[in-house]
């Protein structure tokens, strides 16, 4: 990694921008920048005009608190889709990945976090009053927790089904398994554990 | 087990070494500063993943290099196993990664593919110094032994921070949540009680054994698991009931002292002779030859359960101990299938199956066979 004093001051300067980035140590970050000195101008503007369009134009959905440039959310303003599920995600990021699968058309909530209380965040912090209020207000169905299958994953998704259960709503958990394609073998003996626990007669 | 191949790279003082121990009783000679504790963190390392000398993961990368590789080839029961564990410097401090067989794992498929009982210097402090150490005594010998003891390990502890977070910062504490991290504790916690009980019960039968040996009758040596969570049985209903029970009756106090008190990361491995704690009236010669037989105990319990015997990695102590207590460690160890000795001198008696390494600067001379 070149030192602060050995290149012009923007290259250090956004070097120093993109290493605060995510996944990106400062060798990358070098890499990345060296590789925009190498291109024309006007992908470079782009570059920075698609930054700043996600900070001026992005907003949250009103309803499921998703990130959006009309509100409602393209999601929830589609009468095609089933209001009577409701999936509950994490994160913004988490409903584009389910989205993905194409196999889900009922509408989303999303958290904005996971309950941790050691990172300061409690039920208060995430959009946990709003979902409740939601279910009060939409009377779905369904809620299909889609939190992460870790600790904080599972803390939240048992804190959620303990408060909305009482509502009258039915609270599912995506299942536990094996990945398509993979082998027995290979898997790990907790995720063969829950798999065998979550077995499905055919 | 037996290790049959030891390389290193930019570990500690080694830039490159290359060593192949031998079956039975490998001996490190040398002056001090001159790399033999090194060669046993590494071997240690190959089987705990992590450093008996340090926590600062960084220490352990040679001056000037970008990572420290530690790689082994070792015989077990079911084949030979390649391992290898790497830290390298990363923008944020360092990055450990183990491989098995020549594939990345995660640190709980890598721990306790290699067995090491060691005894170190500072394992001397383990009757009199805090419980901690005690708690740790337990958890490096269970989680190599039971890959899902640490996992449950890993487990109770998320959960334990969560918990005393929760405990600590929040200005009215969520009924409901805190349910759920003390359910996760007694879930994991029951199987970390029950793992003690069984492994304190044995290792209390073959320290008494060893002790009796080393003190020649004269004195008994009880060992005993020693919980703030008091079960009837050693069950698992009877120890998830018992530390339910035992949350609800300090639940009032924890939310006071705004921490968790209830639990087995209060738990100590008591250790008294012949009816007094050691930790209160023992001298240290007495803590000494107690810490003796508890080491034996380990080394003994664990080939027991495993039907395959651990390497043994013993730093220093033949200086530390005089050399009639050093004997009689080994002779109380029994049948070991490989050992790593480190000792300033070469020592005087020696068993059979012996070969001496000469340690200087970081080069390792295989010496001829002693015998």
């Amino acid at each position: 990694m070149p030192s602060s004093g050995s290149v012009a001051g923007p290259v250090a300067a956004l070097i120093n921008e993109f290493s605060k980035l995510p996944t990106v140590g400062p060798k990358t970050a070098a890499r990345l920048v060296f590789y925009l000195l190498n291109r024309p101008r006007h992908e470079a503007q782009a570059l920075a005009e698609a930054i700043l369009a996600v900070k001026d134009r992005v907003r949250f959905c009103s309803i499921c608190f998703s990130l959006t440039e009309n509100d409602p959310c393209p999601i929830c303003d589609d009468d095609r889709r089933d209001a009577r599920i409701v999936c509950v995600v994490a994160e913004a990021k988490d409903v584009y990945a389910v989205e993905r699968s194409g196999a889900f058309k009922g509408r989303y909530h999303v958290l904005g976090g996971l309950i941790s209380p050691m990172d300061g965040i409690g039920p208060a912090q995430l959009r946990v009053k709003e979902l409740v209020e939601r279910i009060g207000r939409e009377d779905p169905h369904e809620v299909i927790l889609a939190t992460n299958p870790n600790a904080e994953g599972e803390a939240t998704a048992l804190y959620l089904s303990r408060l909305i259960g009482p509502l009258g709503v039915v609270v599912s958990r995506l299942a536990y398994g094996l990945p398509i394609g993979g082998d027995l073998d290979y898997a790990d003996e907790i995720t063969l554990a829950k798999a065998l626990e979550g077995r499905t007669t055919l | 087990m037996q290790l049959t191949r030891l390389a290193l790279s930019g570990f500690r003082n080694y830039a490159e070494l290359e060593i192949e121990p031998e079956p039975g009783l490998n001996v490190f000679v040398g002056a001090n500063a001159q790399g033999k504790s090194n060669l046993l963190e590494a071997i240690a390392m190959l089987g705990t993943g992590k450093s008996f000398r340090t926590s600062k993961d960084v220490d352990t990368i040679r001056y000037g290099a970008d990572a420290a590789v530690i790689g082994g080839e070792a015989r077990v029961r079911a084949g030979s196993v390649n391992l290898a564990c790497t830290v390298a410097k990363s923008h944020a401090g360092t990055r450990k990664t183990y491989t098995l067989n020549g594939s990345g794992v995660r640190y709980s498929n890598f721990l306790g593919k290699l067995r090491v009982v060691t005894f170190v210097p500072a394992d001397l402090h383990l009757a009199g110094g805090p419980p901690s150490l005690r708690r740790a005594f337990l958890n490096v010998a269970l989680s190599q032994e039971e890959p899902r003891y640490y996992r449950e390990l890993v487990r109770y502890r998320k959960a334990l921070q969560q918990k005393n977070a929760l405990l600590r910062t929040a200005t009215t504490i969520d009924p409901e949540l805190l349910a759920i991290y003390d359910r996760e504790l007694v879930d994991a916690g029951t199987q970390i009680m029950l793992a003690r009980h069984r492994f304190v019960e044995a290792i209390a039968e073959a320290g008494r054994a060893a002790h009796a040996r080393f003190s020649h009758g004269a004195e008994r040596l009880d060992a005993g698991y020693e919980s703030n969570i008091v079960f009837e049985r050693p069950d698992p209903h009877a120890i998830a009931a018992a530390f339910e029970a035992r949350l609800q009756h300090v639940a009032e106090s924890e939310r006071a002292r705004k921490a968790a008190v209830a639990g087995p990361h209060r738990d100590d491995l008591s250790l008294a002779l012949d009816g007094h704690s050691l930790a209160a009236y023992g001298s240290q010669g007495q803590q000494r030859t107690a810490v003796l037989a508890l080491k034996v105990a380990e080394y003994v319990v664990l080939r027991e359960r495993s039907l395959e015997a651990p390497l043994l990695l013993l730093d220093d102590v033949l200086s530390e101990l005089d050399e009639e207590r050093a004997g009689a460690f080994l002779a109380g160890v029994g049948d070991y299938e490989q050992a790593f000795v480190t000792a300033t001198q070469m020592p005087g008696t020696l068993p059979q199956r012996a070969r001496t390494y000469v340690v200087r600067n970081a080069h390792v001379d295989t010496g001829v066979a002693a015998c």
